[in-house]
């Protein structure tokens, strides 16, 4: 479980607070995803969450963030991602080996993972993310969402609890970006892992996490389950935040007087609930 | 305006683009769209001539892309890139822009005149530092930069890429803007909800060849089409397929609300709800 | 240039071999050309190159490299042939220069070496996995870890500050820039656009590759701390004992 009490960070250099008094509990197993225009907080929040500040962004630091009673502010970063993994924006640079196997090998032989156990867990973590035939492949010669997926592996070789994902889709295609998400879908559901994932594609936060938070300024504004927080429409689109159109289509009926039992996120929901307009 | 007539273009042995003709009338407004590595950024940028065709032809404007040089086609054709970090090379603002302006005018007042216009239509300190704005900021950067030039055509790859909801739709407001004005503008685009709002033509790519060419509308209402080269129309359209009869012609929230509301049942129709804030 | 350094995967013999066989291999016979004053060993040396490259499967590779080493020393040559001045003349040239028999045996001399000198490196980069490589050098070798992990990243970033570049040439270009100037002014006008976007980028790539590093675990590894094992085989014997015997017979010839 994770838990941000009073968080406030300012960057060295800077002026002003990247993150303002944040307070946020996440509990394991949570889809969570996070929003909000550039310049949010949304990186400085996740790297709050994996150490990297402060340990390798020095700055003025309040509050606590605590995984699993631990506080980050005490544990080195190395330490930290036993519990707490991060796949980055920019694809290329978070590769630390030309070859698949070494990339996921990386972490394992780093952490002295016992001998006998680092087969079942390279092979365990390409399975898992549906990649075992790209073992020995150089990883410069794969596609953008293939190596997304090699990031994974790697990190969930070392068998953390959270998943960390810093705008991991930002340099993919739109089926690509489908993909990943369905994996996070499956990580979070079949081997329970914590996904908390900022992403600027709204639609894909909608159908698939479960909680969402938005940012702007530095605060969390909104914090809630996924339908909750997308029915304020008009709220977050004054933090410039769009919303999927099916979510502004069925606020748009409830405006013109349709009683609606809820708001639909996906198109699947939409045309459930347009059908029962319609023809029950 | 643009005219290609059966391009084919060949990377390492791998054809990404085959026998693709089109012509493009001046002031449109055309989104080019297609799966990932079905050819759409090397077709745009045999527009702009950064790459020429292994066989047919480019013309823009009736130079041919393989005759002319690509420092003059820059005088005509403004290319955005994905990423704006690529291009910008200087410390302030101004100069870059200034930067840009020098490579293909030599009337100093004239630069100096195209640069006073294009900041103060952007808004831009021309005095700040690019490396430290915003992603979106930087990109608005890049495009004020090729805007200065003012080519006639403005070809764009993927410009929202990377941009927050809000930056997106100042960037695009700012380019319809320029189509108004009579720019000629084409963009590759995978967003479809962009494509959709903005793009009036649309041209479908699928493993290098051009399967579509239509009115964006009309387009995005051929699942057979989408469906080969891989892309999901945006969701109003997507709901509007799956209803099927009646909702031909729905592309908006708007237009999907109200016909949703006139067969809504009674039953469901009940009081106003108003949000509050 | 990118494929050049690239690993070009196979089972052959040689690639099958220790690494630190190979990279041993590769030495003696550079050593060897540079030891040796026999025009014909060098020579010999140079065919025993493209004879390795062609029994691990890159002959291609093997003949490109030569033909852009060969290129690469032509200027070399050329100053060589007009420098030196001994021995006897064969070519009277303007401005009181000569090519003379001496020249001529040290240019073509010098290329060679060159030549032969480099490719088994190069040709050894190509058949050996840089990681095998890193590791090897850091269990056997005692080679600190952060140098080799600096060296191998330095190697993996090359071709990706490759496309960088292309992308930044493209993107200049597109604006107007003439990058395929021959104006030797306005080609050191070049500098600026094409070097500030890629350093800016470098800089970034580079500090997020040491926050995945450290995340991942880097400060805690040890020289011990690989998986992989690299046993020294028969067949690795054999290999280091003709090569040292090659080196021995340059020292002869």
């Amino acid at each position: 479980m994770i838990t941000i009490d009073g968080l406030t960070f300012q960057y060295k250099n800077s002026t002003q607070n990247a993150l303002q008094d944040i307070h946020l509990t996440i509990e394991d197993g949570d889809f969570l995803g996070i929003i909000g225009e550039s310049g949010a907080g949304k990186t400085t929040l996740i790297r709050a969450l994996n150490g990297i500040i402060p340990h390798h962004f020095p700055g003025d630091y309040y509050g606590s963030v605590k995984i699993d009673g631990q506080d980050t502010f005490d544990v080195t970063p190395s330490a930290l991602s036993l519990k707490v993994g991060t796949v980055f924006q920019d694809i290329d640079s978070q590769m630390i080996s030309s070859v698949v196997e070494d990339e996921i090998l990386f972490g394992l032989e780093n952490f002295s993972i016992p001998r006998e156990e680092i087969e079942s867990r390279l092979s365990g973590a390409l399975e898992a993310v549906g990649i075992p035939q790209l073992r020995y492949r150089n990883i410069a010669h794969l596609s953008g969402g293939q190596k997304q997926k090699v990031a994974i592996a790697a990190i969930i070789a070392l068998r953390p609890k959270i998943l960390l994902l810093d705008e991991p889709t930002s340099e993919l295609d739109p089926q690509s970006s489908l993909v990943f998400f369905r994996l996070l879908k499956e990580l979070n559901e079949s081997y329970g892992m914590t996904v908390i994932v900022v992403e600027q594609k709204i639609m894909l936060l909608s159908e698939f996490a479960r909680k969402l938070v938005v940012m702007k300024n530095g605060r969390i504004i909104q914090n809630g389950a996924v339908r909750e927080v997308l029915q304020k429409t008009a709220e977050l689109r004054n933090s410039g935040i769009n919303c999927p159109r099916v979510v502004t289509l069925a606020n748009r009926l409830m405006e013109l007087g349709v009683q609606l039992e809820g708001i639909c996120v996906t198109v699947d929901e939409a045309e459930t609930m347009a059908r029962r307009l319609m023809y029950d | 305006m643009i005219d290609l007539k059966n391009v084919c273009f060949t990377y390492q042995k791998e054809s990404t683009v085959k026998d693709i003709s089109f012509h493009i009338g001046k002031g449109e407004f055309v989104a080019i769209i297609g799966s990932n590595g079905a050819g759409k950024t090397t077709l745009s940028k045999l527009l702009n001539g950064i790459l020429k065709p292994c066989s047919g032809t480019v013309s823009i404007m009736g130079m041919d892309t393989k005759k002319t040089k690509t420092s003059i086609l820059a005088r005509h054709i403004g290319f955005l890139f994905q990423n704006p970090d690529r291009q910008i090379c200087k410390n302030t603002v101004a100069d870059e822009i200034r930067f840009g302006l020098e490579q293909i005018l030599k009337d100093k007042s004239l630069i100096q005149q195209r640069l006073d216009n294009v900041i103060a239509y952007f808004g831009f300190d021309p005095a700040a530092n690019p490396f430290r704005l915003s992603r979106g900021e930087r990109q608005k950067l890049a495009l004020a930069s090729v805007i200065a030039a003012e080519p006639e055509v403005l070809v764009l790859d993927e410009p929202t890429t990377g941009l927050d909801y809000s930056e997106c739709m100042q960037i695009m407001n700012i380019i319809r803007q320029l189509n108004e004005k009579g720019i000629t503008v084409v963009m590759v685009c995978h967003d479809m909800e962009v494509v959709l709002d903005f793009a009036r033509r649309v041209l479908v790519l699928s493993e290098g060849r051009l399967i579509a060419d239509g009115e964006t509308r009309e387009i995005f209402r051929q699942e057979e089409v989408l469906r080969r080269a891989s892309i999901l129309p945006p969701q109003i359209t997507q709901l509007a397929l799956r209803l099927g009869e009646g909702f031909e012609q729905v592309f908006t929230v708007e237009e999907m609300a109200r016909n949703l509301l006139a067969r809504t049942r009674p039953q469901y129709i009940g009081t106003v709800r108003r949000e509050t804030a | 240039m990118k494929g050049f350094l690239e690993y070009a995967p196979g089972n052959s013999f040689f690639h099958r071999l220790n690494p630190l066989t190979k990279l041993l291999l590769s030495l003696l016979i550079s050593i060897a050309a540079f030891i040796s004053d026999s025009l014909l060993f060098i020579v010999a040396l140079v065919a025993l190159n493209l004879v390795l490259a062609a029994s691990s499967g890159i002959f291609i590779r093997g003949v490109m490299l030569l033909k852009g080493l060969a290129k690469f020393s032509m200027l070399i040559f050329i100053l060589q042939l007009l420098l030196v001045r001994r021995g006897n003349v064969l070519v009277l040239l303007p401005l009181n220069l000569a090519i003379t028999d001496a020249g001529l045996f040290s240019a073509v001399l010098i290329v060679l070496r060159l030549i032969a000198g480099t490719m088994p490196l190069a040709l050894m980069l190509s058949i050996t996995q840089m990681n095998d490589l890193s590791n090897v050098l850091v269990m056997k070798c005692k080679v600190p870890y952060k140098y080799a992990f600096a060296f191998t990243t330095a190697i993996r970033f090359i071709p990706i500050f490759a496309d960088e570049m292309a992308g930044i040439i493209e993107a200049q270009t597109s604006r107007g820039v003439e990058m395929d100037t021959r104006n030797i002014f306005k080609k050191v006008g070049l500098i600026l656009p094409l070097c500030v976007p890629l350093l800016i980028t470098s800089v970034k790539k580079i500090e997020d590759s040491a926050i995945s590093a450290e995340i991942r675990g880097f400060h805690l590894r040890s020289a011990k701390s690989c998986y992989k094992r690299y046993p020294l085989k028969l067949d690795d014997l054999l290999v280091l004992v003709t090569a040292a015997l090659l080196a021995g017979l340059a020292f002869l010839v």
